[in-house]
């Protein structure tokens, strides 16, 4: 397995405000990986800088051996690193097929965007069945499916998704998860962000735990799920 | 549902209707006012002393007598919609009343000029007010139906034979459209001493259109229509354009130089007005101080066409100095919006309002020798093609066109030219990416898109159209004046957009015709239009908050209407797009999933 993202020593402030100091960790092609830590540990703060919303103070991002550090965020995204950001942040007044639309905003093969977008609603057929509604009237699951279709329609080698899971019923929140496998046995490798650790290390390939704008502990996922430190502060037992 | 919902027992729906449809059609044959104003007769022979002829009605008792008929006929009929119809005809008919009985009364000295004095009576205007209130209160019984759906073809056919049909309604359609706009711009006159109660008879023609429009709308024509101009949309810019063409002539009424005048200032703060819908609508960059572009392409086209005032000493023919303008303004533009990278919201406002006050004082105080300062630079010529210059009448077809028409011809030509480049830019990617920036800026940076290039993108096209639009004005007025692009017309030019309907293109075009029309028209109330006009914007604003033509994009938001134009129910569909609107700022609340 080749490393698809590597994350090196990652520091990155907000002003006077360190919000991550030293994050690392690796994403191997055809993973899940998935970051777990708590409220503030800066894990947000990471997938945001990796995507090139934020700019590091300190570190290194390489995606496919090539730093993408200091590129702009329309130029990581063609790379093939799509952002599925926290909160959905889906474009409420807009259609569903405008936002999956948007989110082939960098390709220019139209007939490939109409193949994906046909995936996407083969994904999610609810999505489908509701194309020119506006995003703004689902329930919070169903913008959720949305906001990951929206990141699948630039045909992305890597997938982040933040917080998937937020707000949403445990029977939408399993189906989110099993979208998630379903993805990477297609083929996506995907970095997970999440609060739920239970769920999201049970699905990973690996998991960091990230802690006060460090990477802590890591190791494959169950492992993390059995360690006794990671069951103390993250799984409350 | 209205909060009066359930006023008056259904019972009564039908008598308070058929009343009303009776009393407007009294109204329309009773005299106006028991003795002449000291302005003269008040129109269509409504003063008793000159009321000769009861059934031979002109005017706003014509128009009377048409909404009483339809009342009535309303009232016995099985339509769908007709709740919706009775409620418009009335305010039409509550308005016509209101407007003429207040002027009689306020003219005359008293409610005597309108009800009975010195032995003469005359209760036209108070029979027109209760039958309007009858049939506005007719429609409160229930709730109001729904807007029946049309088919799209009415006989049930297909292909070609389909879309001959829809061409044929809309032909017919756009014809309506032309009579209604030849008429508003006509109703009451010129003003002035010659026509006393332009004001009044404008405005109470504003009640019949609000009326007939609001009755076509109730039993869902309009939307019918628009959604058949939508589906030929080719062939409805032919039918517009043409109507437009034919405004000039004779047979249309509206056909003077007066007229074309201002039909000519309309069209360049129309197209105006679509330029900052792109900035404003499209990208959702609100821009104070956008008439600077506008003023700026007309000192520009100003100085290049050979003034004697101008500085520049060059003597361009006018499309060269209008292009050149424009590429100038752009520049300005993309200046300008620079700072947008770096400021959001109320702060870009700031930035964009001490911009055009810098402009205004600078053309003020001559800097740069380019402006003439407070003398401005007079004289511009006028233009000149093909040997016509074009302040003069020009015969076509056999008629004579007023002078001024060619100006008129030239802004509906590059109206019709703007309309069709935001038709295209907002269909576009480029369109698709102003409105995820418009509608949350952070995602559309992780959709990839440049937001930074974008947005400059959007005040260089907006201020490129203000400085051609300038370029023309300047030209037909024949001075350049710094007076002419102050603050307060890029405070006319927003509410026009925000009016009409933000990111549409009839709604900025309907929003610049009202905003520089009523001002005109209303020259009867001096110190008054500005109260009215503000009073109108209020009321506008707090019954129609999207717009008179709103986008899609904009109605669920600001009509609390889903997209199918349902009312918002839940207040998790509220929470939803609240979320929406909150941005990334604070910690999403976690919302229960209904699945």
């Amino acid at each position: 397995m080749t490393a698809l993202l590597e994350v090196d020593d990652l520091s990155v402030a907000y002003g006077a405000i360190e919000a991550v100091r030293s994050v690392s960790f690796v994403v191997e092609e055809g993973q899940i990986v998935c970051l777990i830590g708590a409220n503030g540990a800066g894990k947000t703060t990471t997938l945001r800088t990796i995507s090139g919303l934020l700019r590091p103070r300190a570190g290194d991002i390489r995606f496919d051996g090539k730093s993408i550090a200091k590129e702009p965020a329309h130029v990581i995204l063609s790379r093939g690193v799509a952002h599925s950001p926290e909160g959905r942040r889906v474009f409420a007044r807009m259609s569903v097929e405008e936002n999956l639309l948007l989110g082939a905003y960098t390709r220019k093969d139209e007939a490939g965007v109409r193949t994906d977008m046909n995936r996407v609603y083969e994904l999610f057929p609810v999505l489908g069945e509701r194309k020119q509604q506006k995003a703004g009237l689902f329930s919070g699951g169903e913008q959720q499916m949305l906001a990951i279709g929206r990141a699948m329609m630039s045909k992305p080698r890597l997938l982040m998704l933040d917080e998937p899971s937020m707000g949403l019923s445990p029977i939408m929140t399993q189906l989110i998860f099993d979208t998630i496998k379903e993805l990477q046995q297609q083929g996506t490798t995907i970095l997970l962000v999440e609060q739920n650790a239970l769920a999201a290390l049970a699905l990973s390939d690996r998991g960091y735990v990230v802690d006060l704008g460090q990477t802590t502990l890591e190791g494959p996922g169950h492992d993390l799920l059995a360690d006794e430190r990671v069951r103390a502060a993250y799984l409350g037992q | 549902m209205s909060r009066f919902t359930g006023l008056i027992p259904l019972a009564l729906v039908r008598p308070f209707n058929a009343l009303g449809g009776l009393l407007l059609l009294v109204a329309a044959m009773l005299p106006w006012a028991t003795f002449l104003l000291n302005d003269g007769p008040f129109p269509e022979k409504s003063t008793l002393q000159y009321f000769d002829a009861p059934f031979e009605l002109t005017g706003f008792r014509w128009h009377l007598l048409v909404f009483g008929v339809v009342a009535l006929v309303t009232t016995f009929v099985p339509l769908r919609g007709k709740d919706r119809v009775l409620r418009a005809l009335g305010w039409g008919g509550l308005v016509i009343g209101l407007v003429c009985g207040y002027f009689i009364a306020e003219n005359g000295g008293g409610f005597g000029a309108i009800t009975a004095a010195d032995g003469a009576s005359a209760f036209g205007s108070v029979v027109a007010v209760l039958g309007g209130l009858l049939l506005i209160l007719g429609s409160m019984a229930k709730p109001l139906d729904e807007i029946p759906e049309w088919p799209t073809s009415l006989f049930g056919l297909t292909g070609m034979a389909a879309r001959l049909e829809a061409y044929a309604y809309l032909i017919v359609a756009f014809a309506g459209v032309l009579w209604l706009v030849t008429q508003t711009l006509t109703a009451g006159g010129i003003g002035g001493a010659a026509f006393p109660y332009a004001g009044p008879i404008f405005l109470a023609f504003l009640g019949f259109a609000g009326g007939l429009l609001g009755a076509l709308h109730g039993i869902g024509l309009t939307r019918w229509v628009s959604h058949l101009s939508e589906k030929h949309r080719a062939f409805s810019i032919i039918v517009l354009l043409a109507c437009a063409f034919l405004l000039p002539f004779p047979f249309t009424g509206a056909g003077s130089q007066y007229w074309m005048q201002v039909a000519a200032v309309i069209g360049v703060y129309a197209a105006t007005a679509i330029g900052l819908n792109i900035v404003v609508g499209l990208a959702g960059l609100l821009d104070l101080g956008y008439v600077a572009f506008m003023g700026i392409g007309a000192f520009v086209a100003a100085n290049l066409s050979g003034a004697v005032a101008s500085q520049v000493g060059l003597d361009l023919p006018f499309p060269v100095a209008a292009l050149i303008a424009a590429v100038i303004a752009g520049i300005f533009g993309a200046i300008v919006g620079s700072p947008t990278l770096r400021v959001r919201g109320d702060y870009l406002a700031i930035v964009t309002l001490a911009f055009g006050e810098i402009f205004t004082r600078a053309a003020q105080n001559n800097i740069g020798e380019l402006t003439g300062g407070a003398s401005a630079i007079p004289g511009v010529p006028q233009v000149t093609m093909f040997g016509t210059a074009f302040n003069e009448k020009i015969t076509l077809f056999g008629a004579e066109l007023p002078s001024g028409v060619l100006y008129y011809f030239m802004i509906v030509l590059v109206v019709g030219a703007i309309m069709a480049v935001f038709a295209n830019l907002k269909n576009s990617r480029m369109g698709r990416a102003w409105i995820a920036i418009r509608e949350d800026e952070d995602a559309a940076r992780a959709m990839g898109i440049r937001t930074g290039k974008a947005k400059i993108l959007a005040f260089l096209v907006g201020a490129m159209l203000a400085g051609l639009a300038g370029a023309i004005f300047v030209h037909k007025l024949g001075t350049a004046s710094y007076d002419s692009f102050k603050f307060l017309e890029s405070v006319t030019l927003l509410a026009a957009v925000i009016l009409g309907g933000m990111g549409t293109i009839p709604g900025a075009v309907l929003g610049a015709s009202l905003l520089f029309v009523l001002p005109e028209k209303l020259r009867e109330f001096d110190d008054f239009r500005l109260f009215f006009f503000g009073l109108a914007l209020v009321f506008i604003m707090r019954f129609r908050p999207q717009g008179l033509v709103p986008d899609r994009h904009r109605r669920a938001e600001l009509a609390g209407e889903t997209a199918e134009g349902k009312p918002i129910e839940t207040e998790e569909e509220q929470a939803v797009l609240e979320h929406e609107e909150r941005g990334h700022a604070g910690p999403s609340a976690p919302k229960e999933d209904r699945a």
